[in-house]
């Protein structure tokens, strides 16, 4: 009896482990509800946000530069989500994160098939250009850097948000 | 031993819970209904008329190209045919889907874009069927040349000319060995004589042009092929250009349909729409996020897109207007896109009776709750038709009547 329970619980808590949500390339699914969540979690602090996509071509060249920003500035939260339209591709994404060094970044893919509204969540005027940027400073004001962002107009509002905080 | 039985019960029903959830978080993240072949499973669905009034279908399901005809206004289909044996890594991009012309005779011409690496080159693969559908040739590139191709534009000729377009990555190679900086994509054309069986040597129509769009076809006239594509002008800004070819073998001029300033390095995916009236009206809808103008817009043109009306907005720009497409016909144009507020998708359309110069108001045609294909236009000598794939409520051909 004590194996059989043994057997059930142990049964219970592989299928709870299941990854009924998440990819197995270790990218937290991004679906309904997923960007009030991100928002939660990093009020308060500096955050910068980049959609992007493994077809993207400007974003294969953005993607190293955010990587070696993100290595100078530990201070900021830095937060990926491939915006790819479903298929979207876990390896593929996961592959070009770790080569642009953005590997320990906050990893998301997009996880549902209804784009349309995981977008209105986030923007209800963006249509799904990539690359795109969003600056959400600690008093939750919201910078948008619509198509490749410039390093020098990250680290200035970067800087920007040292000084308010001061 | 009843304890442990309930406990198996448990068990069991948990199992079954996850299960299911893992199941409609599958469904739930795919943009289609389910993953075979079927109509209802498409995520894109491309229709044409024959002239005898045969609605004929090409759609994306299961990885595969599917085709299929309906006598009865899509009420009914016949038996579907996969035009390839194996699956395809068929492009998935939001503004790729099948191309199929029915001729005068029957035939039919199809093409579509596949992946054909891991870096996403594309390729265009075309076929034909001479049976009415019920086979297809093999699988043939509409080019030799295996650098990138996407986003293939099909148009019958009245000849019975299948003309494509589509765009092309070729001359990025060149640039690259000479370390020249290469910027977008050329958009290439070819002809085909033998109903899409093989098509003549490819040409460059126009280089330099956005990456990531559909092109607009129509035709000004018999031998006289009309693209509208999202270019790319000086300083990368991503505004349309339109170009009315002086026979199927000479490009012409490329032109300007509207000053918006959309600089962007990015792949806007959304590309415009172009149709041509019998008197000769350019229709061209499309979206922008430049600086002078946000959104859907619409302009006419009557001197071949030598110059356009002021750019028109439609729809609601509270609810995220999309995918504009314009059709002429016989009682007047139609225009469609898709709106969206949070929940419900709906397809809106207007009309107009003079030649694009006042429109209907716009009016909700079809909604959806889930994700959905772009709304297309078809008319079938009489009436104009909205052809919409949506994965919640399937596939639907509405006629549109004529508001007035």
């Amino acid at each position: 009896m004590k194996r059989a329970l043994a057997a059930i619980l142990f049964l219970l808590t592989s299928l709870a482990a299941a990854p009924a949500a998440e990819p197995p390339s270790g990218m937290k699914p991004f679906v309904r509800g997923s960007w009030q969540e991100m928002l939660r979690a990093h009020a308060g602090r500096p955050t910068l946000v980049h959609f992007w996509g493994v077809t993207c071509g400007p974003c294969k060249l953005e993607l190293p530069l955010l990587g070696q920003f993100m290595k100078d500035h530990p201070e900021l939260d830095v937060v990926m989500i491939s915006a790819d339209l479903v298929p979207n591709l876990p390896y593929a994404a996961r592959g070009m994160l770790e080569k642009a060094g953005l590997g320990t970044a906050e990893n998301w893919l997009f996880s549902d098939g209804f784009v349309e509204r995981l977008r209105f969540e986030i923007d209800p005027a963006w249509q799904g250009e990539i690359p795109r940027t969003m600056l959400i400073a600690p008093d939750g004001k919201v910078t948008t850097i619509e198509g490749s962002a410039e390093m020098p107009d990250l680290e200035k509002w970067l800087l920007q948000q040292k000084v308010a905080s001061r | 031993m009843l304890r442990m039985s309930l406990l198996a019960t448990l068990a069991f029903s948990l199992c079954q819970t996850v299960a299911q959830a893992q199941m409609s978080h599958h469904q739930h993240a795919s943009e289609a209904a389910c993953e075979e072949v079927e109509l209802r499973c498409a995520s894109k669905v491309t229709p044409a008329f024959a002239s005898d009034g045969t609605l004929w279908l090409a759609w994306i399901a299961g990885s595969r190209i599917s085709v299929a005809s309906s006598k009865d206004q899509g009420r009914s289909f016949s038996t579907p045919v996969q035009v390839s044996k194996e699956k395809l890594n068929l492009d998935w991009g939001p503004d790729a889907r099948p191309q199929i012309v029915v001729e005068k005779t029957g035939a039919i011409a199809l093409a579509f874009s596949i992946f054909r690496d891991k870096a996403f080159n594309g390729q265009v693969l075309a076929t034909r069927s001479i049976d009415g559908g019920h086979s297809f040739a093999e699988l043939q590139p509409i080019t030799s040349n295996n650098e990138s191709q996407r986003f293939a534009a099909l148009g019958l000729d009245t000849d019975g000319t299948v003309f494509a377009a589509w765009i092309d990555k070729r001359n990025r190679v060149p640039a690259r060995e000479e370390g020249r900086k290469y910027e977008g994509a050329g958009v290439f054309f070819a002809s085909s004589k033998d109903g899409g069986a093989s098509y003549a040597e490819a040409r460059l129509a126009s280089d330099n042009t956005c990456e990531c769009c559909r092109l607009g076809l129509a035709f000004a006239g018999p031998g006289r092929p009309v693209l509208v594509f999202r270019n790319l002008f000086e300083s990368g800004v991503r505004d349309h250009a339109i170009m009315t070819f002086n026979d199927p073998t000479t490009p012409g001029e490329v032109r300007r349909v509207s000053n918006d300033d959309w600089q962007i390095s990015a792949c806007p995916h959304h590309g415009p729409s172009l149709s041509i009236s019998s008197s000769g009206t350019y229709h061209v809808a499309w979206y922008t996020n430049g600086k002078a103008r946000k959104g859907l817009f619409y302009a006419r043109s009557d001197d071949e897109g030598r110059t356009f009306s002021n750019p028109l907005p439609l729809g609601r720009s509270d609810r995220n207007p999309t995918r504009p497409y314009v059709l002429t016909g016989p009682h007047g144009t139609t225009m469609v896109w898709k709106e969206f507020d949070g929940e419900k998708t709906t397809v809106n359309a207007m009309i107009s009776h003079d030649e694009g110069k006042s429109w209907s108001k716009p009016s909700e045609i079809a909604t959806t709750m889930d994700t959905s294909d772009h709304p297309l236009l078809i008319n079938d000598g009489h009436t104009t038709y909205l052809s919409w794939m949506t994965k919640a409520d399937g596939y639907r051909l509405l006629p549109i009547g004529d508001g007035s």
